[in-house]
């Protein structure tokens, strides 16, 4: 064990007794010492775990910058204890000390850190508080697990984990059906990435038994500083093996890191808390697939098929996204849709070969859209948890301190030099313009996912501006026109959408005021939060401290961290050593020629435009034709607002073809042919019960007859065998 | 023993045989059926002492196989009289059973378990 490294465990343990602590001493902390006190004790040992983790992560961190670039990649794995170990194969729980864990695990435990923090008074109204927290820490841990793992099946244990906390968290107020309904679809959805990923395991360790003596004998198949230094030899032996292995372990990617056919999990996971949201939903967990990609980038760069996949699917992901975010009203289902459209330029990055972009541009998101969630939850907050943005305006007025750091978010995912979204969103577009990595013949995929890209980028300035000025600017103060009990009790049900958005805002609700209250009564003293309600008399306060110390940290490293990053190849070098790859080379983020000189000013174009055409439609505010009266709005925004009926689709064709599948088969296969076979078989049974049943007349008499028959028919038997061998 | 030949005693076992088996078909008052099974039995056992005595007549020279058959013959009656007792003992009060339950012994109505 390499002793610069042994505290590393800890990072992993510490949210883990976190958890226990949450779970097993919770409740009882809390009811022992008040509400109040108790949670503030509990809020305490949750963010703390997480934080001293920060410290250890930056300690390591600084070890391993301390190290030759060379060795960086080569440190010594930590041995915890043996796992799974039978005939050839042998999987320990190893711990990995490199630059790309260490950069994910900074990301965690920083982010999740402040996050925490900012939970602890988001949350403070909430009843089940330890709950919460509970199932945060054990988030962490799994997360922590799945970057720091050693192997590919220690990955797989993380990655489950965080899918079991996702699904616990946005099911976090489960009394509500839509949000129970939304953790399940979040789950299921992401099984189906879980398949490929699993697949694309089996695919490799195929592969690895194959080339054994490659591997010199070795027995730890599955980890990482045994496979990576032969990587370009065992699987460069393999091509088309390799390419299904890439393709499947993408479609792992597409489902944690919504990605386009598999996304559709990720805008209803809004449903769960926002800090939620802003963690697992925002800054992390969703950048998993990123990761794996940059952790098995070497099948990736042997394979350009599968890049051309991964850029594309992308490219498409990023557009289709930033459309869809033109029609929503719920702020935060913009923001669900600009993390689509961010995970999909971070994929463009990867297929574009140039994978630690794809990273720089995880950091600088985890930054910005952390911060955009945090300050989205605090405007929620402030307006008694109403979510929709039609019912905000001016709020930069009483909430000053999280619409400026907000304002800095919004610059910085814009692309507005020289905040951080500048620099990874530049990256990408110069990788997938000038890379020629994504390319099957002649036809280069990568150069028109960057045009793609660019394309996005204006849009996605274009709506960021839309959501900014909605809430913080223009004219008017919509809150106060909203009538008392307009507003649904449930500021954070998200399943409604707009079908039942679609009504006059001066149709009160009240036909179905609680919708689930079937599922749910609200006693009267229960301190829960949906109590508030949105009405003329409301005044937006600004948030406690604990909840602007993290947007202001978060906004700072918007602001600078990009930048800081990128100076002097800082990023590149360290996930890269000389910034070369090990079967790609140099993979150029800056194209020659034409295309490389008008990038910058293209890049800054593009969010300028957007940035200018948002101004031009919401300078004054929310414009009638995309008021409550959806009837008015345009085609395209209304459509957009349904997903362009992508995710209606889906759902009909997953539930109702699977209820018409499960019907066919019942009516096919269980009752024509099974049901059949077995009745068959007993009515055979029956019938020649049936048949033999007049022999049992009831009369002696005629039994004594056959015995009589029996017995002569048996002697003449004896009598003609006899016979036969002339004895008679 | 020479006056009287082996198929004289074989033809009174067969006439009683016969006799036996119809009466046991026939008949529907148990206690004429018991009859007729003695009938049968006794035909059987005639049968056997028949045959064990003439092997043994002509045998002549009593070898010790001759000497088995003769005494095997024999003590087969013994056993097929013992089994007989036994029969009717068990078969009287199974129909003094019936009869204390249903007042009849008509064999055509014991048909409980008519298919």
């Amino acid at each position: 064990m390499n002793s610069t490294f042994s505290l590393l465990p800890l990072v992993i343990a510490l949210p883990l007794v976190g958890f226990l602590i949450q779970a097993l001493l919770g409740g009882r902390v809390v009811r022992a010492l008040g509400p109040k006190k108790g949670k503030w004790v509990m809020g305490a040992l949750a963010v703390l775990p997480i934080a001293l983790g920060f410290v250890i992560g930056l300690m390591a961190t600084m070890a391993l910058a301390r190290l030759a670039p060379e060795e960086r990649f080569h440190t010594a794995p930590i041995h915890l204890f043996d796992w799974i170990r039978f005939a050839g194969l042998n999987i320990p729980f190893e711990l990995r000390a490199d630059p790309l864990s260490l950069t994910m695990v900074l990301i965690i435990t920083g982010i999740g850190s402040l996050i925490h923090l900012y939970a602890t008074a988001y949350m403070a109204e909430e009843k089940e508080y330890t709950r919460f927290f509970t199932y945060l820490n054990l988030f962490v841990a799994f997360m922590l697990v799945l970057v720091l793992g050693n192997n590919l099946v220690m990955m797989f244990i993380g990655w489950e984990g965080v899918g079991l906390c996702s699904y616990l968290l946005i099911g976090f107020w489960y009394r509500d059906l839509a949000n129970a309904k939304a953790a399940n679809k979040a789950f299921i959805v992401n099984r189906i990435g879980d398949w490929g990923l699993t697949l694309g395991m089996f695919l490799i360790v195929v592969v690895l038994v194959r080339q054994w003596p490659l591997l010199g004998g070795a027995e730890r198949l599955l980890s990482y500083d045994v496979i990576l230094p032969h990587a370009r030899r065992i699987f460069g032996a393999e091509p088309v093996l390799t390419t299904i292995a890439a393709l499947l372990l993408f479609v792992g990617a597409m489902g944690k890191s919504a990605q386009f056919p598999l996304y559709l999990w990720l805008p209803d996971a809004m449903a769960g808390p926002t800090p939620v949201s802003a963690l697992i939903h925002a800054a992390t967990m969703v950048t998993a697939g990123v990761f794996l990609l940059n952790r098995m980038s070497v099948l990736f760069q042997l394979s350009p098929v599968a890049s051309v996949v991964v850029a594309s699917i992308g490219a498409f992901t990023a557009l289709f996204a930033a459309l869809i975010a033109f029609g929503q009203t719920d702020i935060k289902k913009v923001l669900a849709y600009s993390t689509v459209s961010q995970l999909g330029f971070m994929f463009i990055a990867c297929g574009a070969g140039a994978y630690w972009v794809g990273m720089f541009h995880v950091t600088t998101h985890a930054f910005f859209k952390a911060l955009l969630f945090l300050g989205s939850g605090a405007v929620i907050y402030a307006m008694a948890h109403d979510q929709d943005m039609r019912n905000y305006g001016r709020l930069a007025k009483y909430l000053p301190i999280t619409c400026w750091t907000m304002f800095a978010g919004y610059l910085a995912i814009a692309g507005v030099p020289p905040l951080a979204g500048f620099f990874s969103k530049e990256g990408i577009l110069g990788a997938a313009l000038g890379g020629d990595h994504a390319r099957v013949g002649a036809f280069d995929f990568g150069f028109y996912a960057g045009w793609a890209g660019l394309l996005t980028a204006a849009l996605t300035a274009m709506y960021m501006t839309r959501m900014t000025w909605l809430t913080f600017f223009g004219k008017e103060e919509r809150w106060r026109a909203v009538p008392a009990h307009h507003v649904h009790e449930h500021g954070h049900d998200e399943a409604h959408g707009h079908e039942s958005h679609a009504h006059d805002a001066h149709e009160a609700h009240e036909a179905h005021e609680d919708p689930h209250g079937f599922f749910y009564e609200h006693a009267p003293h229960e301190e829960h939060e949906h109590h508030h309600a949105l009405d003329g008399s409301h005044t937006p306060k600004e948030v406690p401290p604990s909840m602007w110390i993290p947007l202001v940290a978060l906004g700072a490293l918007s602001v600078i961290g990009g930048w800081w990053l990128s100076q002097g190849h800082r990023f590149e070098y360290w996930l890269v050593p000389g910034g070369k790859y090990e079967v790609l080379g140099h993979v150029h983020i800056h194209p020659e020629g034409t295309i490389g000189k008008l990038l910058m000013p293209m890049s800054i174009g593009a969010a300028l435009l957007g940035i200018l055409a948002g101004l031009a439609v919401y300078w004054r505010g929310l414009p009638s034709r995309e008021g409550w009266d959806l009837s008015k709005w345009n085609p395209f925004r209304r459509s957009a607002g349904e997903q362009f009926g992508y995710d209606a689709a889906m759902v009909e064709t997953a539930v109702d073809g699977g209820a018409d599948l499960s019907r066919g088969l019942w009516k096919g296969v269980d009752v024509g042919l099974i049901d059949r076979l077995v009745n068959g078989v007993a009515w055979t049974a029956g019938q020649s019960g049936e048949g033999l049943r007049r022999l049992q007349t009831g009369y002696i008499r005629f039994y004594a007859l056959m015995m009589l028959a029996g017995g002569v028919g048996l002697l003449g038997y004896f009598v003609y065998r006899l016979a036969n061998l002339g004895g008679v | 023993m020479d006056s009287v030949p082996l198929v004289a005693y074989l033809g009174l076992g067969l006439f009683l045989f016969t006799t036996g088996a119809v009466g046991v078909i026939v008949r529907r008052n148990p206690i004429v059926v018991f009859m007729c099974i003695e009938l049968m039995l006794n035909a059987v056992n005639l049968t056997f002492l028949a045959f064990a005595r003439y092997s043994h007549a002509t045998g002549g020279a009593a070898t010790e196989q001759v000497q088995q058959s003769f005494m095997a013959g024999q003590m087969i009656v013994i056993f097929v009289m013992a089994v007989a007792a036994a029969e009717v003992a068990v078969g009287l009060g199974i129909i003094m059973a019936i009869f204390r339950m249903r007042q009849d012994v008509d064999i055509d109505k014991m048909n409980l378990l008519r298919g």
